[in-house]
């Protein structure tokens, strides 16, 4: 690997370090970028200030089915999916995109941020190793993100059936008192 | 309002809009596409209008630009005056992701 070009190594770098700037775990940077682990490793402590946090990713597909995190997985996986279907955006490029743009809904409504770009990372992996899919709810015709192998013929959304004290959080209490 | 001041104002709305539109695909095309509902062909053929083709355009009696959604359900959606109207912007962006776009 000693005849490497030096602007795909600039690339990547770009690429990582917005990545990293976005939030992204080692990991993440790991598996999308060429660059090996020490190399990113300087390169995260550079635009963080810190070392990256140790441990596993969390792998979890249930917590994409939870009421909450469902809907900002289905806002993200949707516009991921119109940048890639209608703008014909590479993987990655389009992960960075769709979350840039997820995070500007976010922020315009003061919601809280609860999908990380991790998370998203492996959403989108989670769609392409078909453990999840999409399914239209059938009073809104919205897309949301489901298990593949579940039933869903009569799928309603987390946002037309409402389950009780959903979004009640004792944290959300908290605030307004 | 008089016609006049009427159709100046449409030819107002009608450069913003456009110069906007480029000005966006210019910075990013593919966010921009998202933002304006469109495909990525339709985009690249406003990101190449020159200024004298945008004001012929623009020059017009008629809107350039038009609903993005003629859907009941997403219209109660952003206008709903309940508490949680957080939630109803949300639904309406998953909604309108979901719908087809405008192409050439």
């Amino acid at each position: 690997m000693r005849n490497r070009s030096v602007v795909a190594e600039a690339k990547q770098i770009d690429l990582a370090s917005s990545l990293i700037h976005l939030g992204a775990r080692l990991q993440v940077l790991e598996s999308e970028t060429s660059l090996s682990r020490e190399r990113l490793l300087r390169l995260y402590k550079e635009v963080r200030g810190k070392s990256p946090p140790k441990g596993m990713l969390p792998y979890s597909t249930d917590w994409f089915l939870t009421w909450q995190p469902n809907i900002h997985a289905s806002l993200f996986i949707g516009i991921y999916r119109y940048l890639v279907k209608q703008c014909h955006q590479e993987r990655i490029d389009a992960l960075v995109r769709a979350y840039r743009l997820y995070l500007e809904h976010v922020q315009a409504f003061k919601m809280d941020q609860v999908l990380s770009l991790t998370r998203a990372w492996i959403l989108v992996r989670y769609f392409d190793g078909e453990l999840l899919c999409t399914t239209d709810c059938n009073k809104c015709g919205g897309q949301f993100v489901v298990h593949r192998q579940d039933l869903h013929s009569n799928f309603l959304c987390g946002l037309c059936n409402v389950p009780s004290r959903a979004g009640k959080t004792k944290a959300k209490k908290e605030t307004v008192q | 309002m008089k016609i006049e001041t009427l159709l100046d104002e449409v030819r107002e709305t009608n450069l913003a809009y456009l110069m906007l539109a480029k000005h966006m695909i210019s910075e990013d095309k593919a966010e921009a596409a998202y933002r304006l509902g469109v495909s990525e062909e339709l985009a690249d053929m406003i990101g190449s209008l020159s200024t004298g083709q945008i004001l012929k355009i623009a020059g017009s009696n008629m809107l350039m630009c038009r609903f993005r959604f003629d859907d009941q359900m997403i219209w109660n959606l952003v206008t709903s005056h309940s508490k949680d109207h957080v939630m109803g912007n949300v639904h309406a962006a998953i909604l309108m992701g979901s719908q087809a776009v405008e192409t050439v």
